[in-house]
């Protein structure tokens, strides 16, 4: 426990000093609790997601880092593999391909990835699985977006 | 060859009697032929072998200390060599020598480690954390990480489950195999001990010719020879099952239809068709509703509150004067001369009959095996009571009373055919008339030539156990009991044989049968044994 909590206090410390390497992510630890975090990440560009501002609840467990952080998105996104109602996310380092070397910080940018280049064919939102693995890109690229625009982005005037 | 023209074969057989024909009928053991048949039909030659615990680990152990000397690689490369390629020590060498670099490469055994820097003191990667080199570890890539990281990673990773034994380095980008050196430096000692087990279990359930032996408890595996006639295994811990599908032994059923039997006795599909058969859904909400007592006018459970007739399923409030009054629905009379309800009606009467029918066989079915673990605990009395006791009585050794022994073996062995052919008869076709006829003549015999072993076997034998002094009627009991034994043997195995072809022997000879089936059966390929039966049927005046 003691490993987990000193881990997570380089990560803030580290996070503190790369806050000006990586502008698309802003990673925010619980004032009271270490084992809470929040991020604001940006959606990538030329993807429906470009523009908005999406944020994630991170929830670590006291064995961090041998067992991966549970991440899932608090804001509203149409994507293949994150759950639509729950914001959970199906990605591979967050379940059995988690390694102690990845960070938060990394674990950020590989959503941001997954974003860019969705996993069709391993659905956790099915009605956009399906319109993509039918080809229907635009279908998908629209409701995307729409979601986007609704959840992700200020609301304007 | 078209039904009529066998039909006239049949009849020129002549031979109408099923029973007096050889073979099977022999079974009729009480005239003279009976002794004919006594030779027992030998069983099918072991194909397979049993392992204990310690054989598994010598052969393990073998093929290790063959890859080393073989590519000259150490004990530790050899395992994760073996782990990967599903200790298929062939294909470990051919893809060794085809492509001795890429074998490496996916295994993750490299020869090259990183630089690092030469710095005395280095940044663990896991807990980021400053460590003097000597307190660090890396895998043959060289990517070093502190001793109580790697052993946080080790123990997380082989608490797991058996994915440890192909544990790679920690770094994300790196392929590098974490071997077996590795872990017993660096793991505890519990930890060690599991890896070792989930080394020796990945040797048999990797393996695509070993399985462990599926009874509770049991640490025996068998080396199966795949090219073996009958899938039958037999277990040093008394447990016999079918080395394909590793349920029981299911002779005559194959493992398909013993796989769909399996998940019908469980499934919830019957009690979809219990609820087909006794509700009707509310007209409203669709809510399966069973009618135990009452009128005809229903009420629907809150919220839905929709008031109906049982009968209709129309809506209360227009029923009346004009529907013949309330308690009787006139519409549903006349809507089922119609024929209005007929489909739906139908349909229940339909799921009504399949359940029962089902019941019929299930119930048989669970009797038998009962039956089955009955005998097996008579068998079991029998060895460590009764045949001491019974030896002292008669005054002969308890090798000499052995034939009591191979009787209740018999006894549990033709249980467990008998109950499997209830399965059998469960998924045999309605419409195949002569075929179902034969079934249940054969297994009908095959249920009174059990009970005469049976009833010999027990009751017949408790004379004797009674007795205070040898009784010299025991010789001849000797001699029937024996021949029962062979002769429901032989009956068992003749059955088991007949099912296994899919009761050919009847097939498509069948003059009463309305759908023409379609197998290709050729009488003249038949033995001979069975081939009367048709008779039976060509006999019918019809």
């Amino acid at each position: 426990m003691q490993a987990s909590r000193a881990r997570l206090f380089k990560e803030y410390k580290e996070v503190h000093k790369e806050k000006a390497v990586d502008p698309d992510i802003q990673l925010v630890c619980d004032d009271s609790n270490i084992y809470k975090w929040t991020a604001l990440i940006k959606g990538p560009s030329e993807t429906p997601y470009e523009g908005g501002v999406f944020q994630l609840a991170f929830s670590i467990p006291e064995q961090y880092p041998l067992l991966p952080p549970q991440v899932r998105f608090l804001t509203k996104i149409f994507h293949p593999n994150v759950h639509f109602k729950t914001g959970e996310i199906c990605l591979d380092i967050l379940k059995n391909a988690w390694s102690p070397a990845w960070t938060l910080q990394s674990v950020c940018r590989a959503i941001i990835a997954l974003m860019a280049h969705p996993e069709p064919d391993s659905p956790l939102n099915c009605d956009s699985g399906n319109l993509l693995r039918s080809g229907d890109v635009r279908g998908y690229r629209s409701m995307a977006r729409m979601y986007t625009r609704l959840a992700a982005m200020p609301k304007k005037g | 060859m078209d039904p009529e023209d066998e039909l006239r074969d049949n009849e020129s057989t002549g031979d109408g009697d099923f029973c007096s024909d050889d073979g099977i009928a022999d079974y009729d053991y009480g005239d003279a032929d009976f002794a004919e048949s006594q030779e027992i039909v030998s069983p099918l030659k072991q194909n397979y072998t049993i392992l204990s615990e310690a054989d598994i680990r010598q052969r393990q152990e073998e093929d290790i200390t063959q890859i080393c000397a073989i590519l000259s690689v150490s004990r530790s490369a050899a395992c994760n060599l073996l782990c990967h390629y599903k200790w298929n020590v062939s294909k470990v060498q051919d893809e060794w020598f085809a492509n001795e670099e890429n074998v490496c490469k996916v295994v993750g055994l490299l020869h090259n480690p990183v630089k690092t820097s030469n710095s005395r003191k280095l940044n663990c990667g896991i807990c980021f954390e400053n460590y003097d080199r000597s307190k660090m570890s890396a895998a043959s890539c060289g990517h070093y990480f502190c001793n109580a990281c790697w052993k946080g990673y080790i123990t997380t990773s082989i608490n797991e489950g058996p994915g440890c034994l192909m544990l790679r380095c920690p770094d994300p980008s790196c392929n590098a195999a974490v071997d077996w050196d590795m872990i017993d430096r660096l793991a505890g000692f519990e930890e060690k001990e599991k890896y070792a087990r989930h080394l020796l279990r990945s040797y048999v359930e990797d393996s695509k010719k070993i399985k462990w032996c599926p009874s509770p408890g049991c640490e025996f595996a068998v080396d199966f020879d795949i090219n073996s006639i009958s899938y039958d295994v037999c277990c040093y811990c008394s447990h016999s099952f079918c080395w394909n599908c590793i349920e029981e032994v299911h002779r005559p059923v194959e493992c398909g239809m013993v796989a769909k039997w399996i998940i019908k006795n469980n499934a919830e599909s019957e009690n979809t068709n219990w609820i087909l058969v006794n509700s009707k859904p509310c007209p409203k909400c669709k809510r399966p509703i069973e009618k135990n007592q009452g009128c005809m006018h229903m009420t629907c459970r809150a919220p839905c509150k929709f008031e109906f007739c049982w009968l209709c399923l129309g809506a209360w409030s227009e029923h009346g004067a004009k529907t013949g009054g309330f308690y009787s629905c006139n519409g549903y009379e006349t809507a089922r001369r119609d024929g209005m309800y007929d489909e739906s009606e139908k349909r229940r009467k339909r799921a009504k009959l399949s359940l029962e029918r089902y019941t019929h066989y299930y119930e048989r079915w669970a009797t038998n095996e009962s039956s089955r673990k009955k005998a097996l605990e008579d068998l079991h009395i029998m060895q460590t009571n009764k045949l001491e006791k019974l030896s002292l009585r008669q005054g002969l050794s308890e090798a000499q009373l052995k034939f009591i022994i191979d009787a209740w073996l018999q006894i549990v062995e033709c249980r467990r055919v008998l109950k499997w052919t209830y399965a059998y008869g469960y998924y045999l076709p309605e419409h195949e008339d002569t075929k179902r006829q034969f079934f249940e003549y054969l297994q009908g015999e095959a249920e009174f030539g059990l009970e005469r072993l049976h009833q010999c076997a027990e009751k017949e034998l408790q004379e004797f156990l009674d007795a205070d002094t040898p009784m010299k009627g025991f010789d001849n009991f000797r001699v029937k009991l024996t021949r029962l034994t062979s002769v429901t043997h032989n009956y068992f195995e003749n059955l088991v044989q007949a099912l296994e072809r899919g009761l050919m022997d009847v097939d498509s000879s069948d003059p009463q049968s309305s759908s023409k089936s379609s197998s290709p059966s050729s009488p003249g390929d038949m033995p001979g044994k069975m081939k009367s039966s048709k008779a039976t049927e060509a006999d019918d005046p019809s």
